[in-house]
């Protein structure tokens, strides 16, 4: 297995290797038209498994995030060098169907964004234009349960997601994620706009929600990154303001002793 | 600068361990020429100093909870608040081995020492360098240093079981000698641990410039 330059004979790179990574980033450069925006990105992502991807703004964090489910497809004049392998398959090799992978790996945003729509359709939505054919009462309820959200919404699942708090909408929106049965979940800054208990509750959820599914995270949060996740990657803009991977490892090894000396100084706030 | 206060207070806090270090020194040295020269009053000093060693570490360990609790510290910041709090706990243990040995010399009295005190002096000297030698360490984050305090761990080591043995042919020539050389024998121990406690703090040099955190305390005490 390659890990980021440089770390690749570290003793932790035998644990990292026992499970096979769900998302592996293989030179990854990415420019939005003429300017780059990430360089030589070589990363893998392990299989169940939070990891957090953290660095100054304006390193890449979320466009890189946004590579592995083809949301920046959608974004005017981006392209792409290397490769982005989802569980061995070259996500943008040919025909491969973007809809199909945004199933497959979900989204959460910054700010909570769900439907204007009730509770239930909310999560109902994704399974209905796929068409599921299975009881969709007991998919939504089975999605609430895992996002935490069921025991505080089961008697109004008619009512609209917009009445309810921040917390609980971020929540049902990892819950609509969860209802298309993803592999992956993608989860960009996912606390804040959150208050901190219920920044703490989706922390949580997150590390439940590791034993079934895969999630990259996000944040500027440090403190976030290191009680929430397994594994930490560091992204920073060289020189150009390109960014590049500096650091990859077990997040305990990040936030008690990293190697670099950037990292070091970003995560204790020296600079960023 | 980002965090311009907090590194302040970090400094501040190093600088604090550094006096309670030389504080600790002082105790020891002073406890030690009190038990030669038969001073008792410079003996009493040091049992009533101790007192505020032991605030001191008090003290030193509040900064650190303060630091923990609101600065969220972590890799090289974590590092430096745990090898603190370590060390200030380690210097306060010293400090106690020197107020025993003060009370040795107090309880020994008018009574002279059952020997000429050679060796014992020389172990103290060389556990105060050790003791130096580790608070160097830590104010040049120099992790050769660090281990070099850990070997000279083994020459105390080697006058304690010298003395130890020159003592308990004393004990067996002449028992009416048990009494007096039971207080040398206690002094040595003292002693012996100071130089293993002088390696403890090496070994918090070690962690917070590595990040290892290694049992490297070989002592065979």
């Amino acid at each position: 297995m390659r890990m980021a330059a440089g770390t690749e004979d570290r003793e932790r790179g035998a644990d990292l290797a026992e499970a096979a990574p769900i998302i592996r980033a293989n030179g990854l450069s990415v420019y939005y038209g003429t300017k780059q925006v990430l360089s030589d990105v070589t990363l893998d992502f392990p299989s169940n498994k939070v990891t957090a991807i953290i660095g100054p703004s304006g390193c890449g964090k979320s466009t890189l995030l946004r590579c592995f489910n083809r949301m920046n497809d959608l974004i005017p004049n981006f392209n792409m060098t290397g490769q982005i392998l989802f569980d061995g398959v070259d996500l943008y090799g040919p025909g491969v169907d973007s809809t199909e992978i945004r199933y497959q790996v979900g989204m959460v945003f910054q700010r909570p964004n769900p439907f204007p729509k009730s509770i239930f359709d909310n999560v109902a939505f994704g399974p209905k234009i796929n068409g599921y054919e299975g009881k969709l009462d007991e998919l939504v309820e089975q999605s609430l349960r895992r996002a935490a959200l069921w025991e505080e919404v089961k008697d109004r699942l008619k009512s609209s997601a917009l009445a309810l708090s921040g917390g609980q909408q971020q929540r049902l929106c990892i819950a609509r994620a969860l209802a298309v049965h993803p592999r992956v979940i993608l989860m960009d800054e996912p606390c804040s706009a959150l208050d901190p208990f219920a920044t703490l509750a989706i922390e949580e959820l997150m590390r439940e929600l590791s034993e079934d599914y895969s999630i990259i995270i996000v944040t500027h949060n440090m403190q976030q990154a290191a009680r929430a996740s397994d594994y930490t990657a560091f992204l920073m803009g060289n020189e150009e303001r390109i960014g590049e991977l500096i650091e990859f490892g077990e997040t305990r090894q990040i936030t008690t002793n990293p190697e670099d000396e950037r990292t070091e100084a970003y995560i204790t706030g020296r600079f960023g | 600068m980002v965090r311009a206060d907090f590194d302040r207070n970090l400094k501040t806090l190093q600088d604090d361990l550094i006096s309670l270090g030389s504080m600790v020194e002082k105790a020891v040295t002073k406890s030690l020429i009190g038990l030669k020269n038969r001073d008792l009053q410079l003996s009493r000093q040091v049992v009533e100093e101790d007192d505020y060693i032991d605030q001191q570490r008090y003290q030193l360990e509040e900064q650190c909870i303060d630091l923990i609790a609101t600065q969220q510290p972590i890799a090289i910041d974590l590092r430096t608040l745990m090898a603190v709090l370590h060390i200030a706990t380690e210097l306060e243990r010293m400090g106690d081995y020197a107020e025993g040995i003060a009370k040795i010399s107090i309880m020994m009295g008018d009574e002279p020492p059952l020997k000429p005190l050679i060796d014992i002096p020389r172990m103290a000297e060389k556990a105060t360098t050790m003791l130096q030698h580790s608070l160097d360490a830590l104010v040049n984050r120099d992790e050769a240093a660090a281990l070099e305090v850990r070997n000279a761990d083994d020459e105390v080591d080697d006058l304690y079981e010298q003395i130890y043995r020159e003592l308990l042919t004393y004990m067996i020539d002449d028992p009416s000698t048990i009494q007096r050389a039971t207080y040398l024998l206690w002094v040595a121990h003292d002693l012996e641990r100071i130089a293993d406690r002088a390696t403890n703090i090496a070994e918090r040099v070690i962690f917070l410039v590595t990040g290892r955190l290694t049992g490297v305390n070989v002592s065979q005490y």
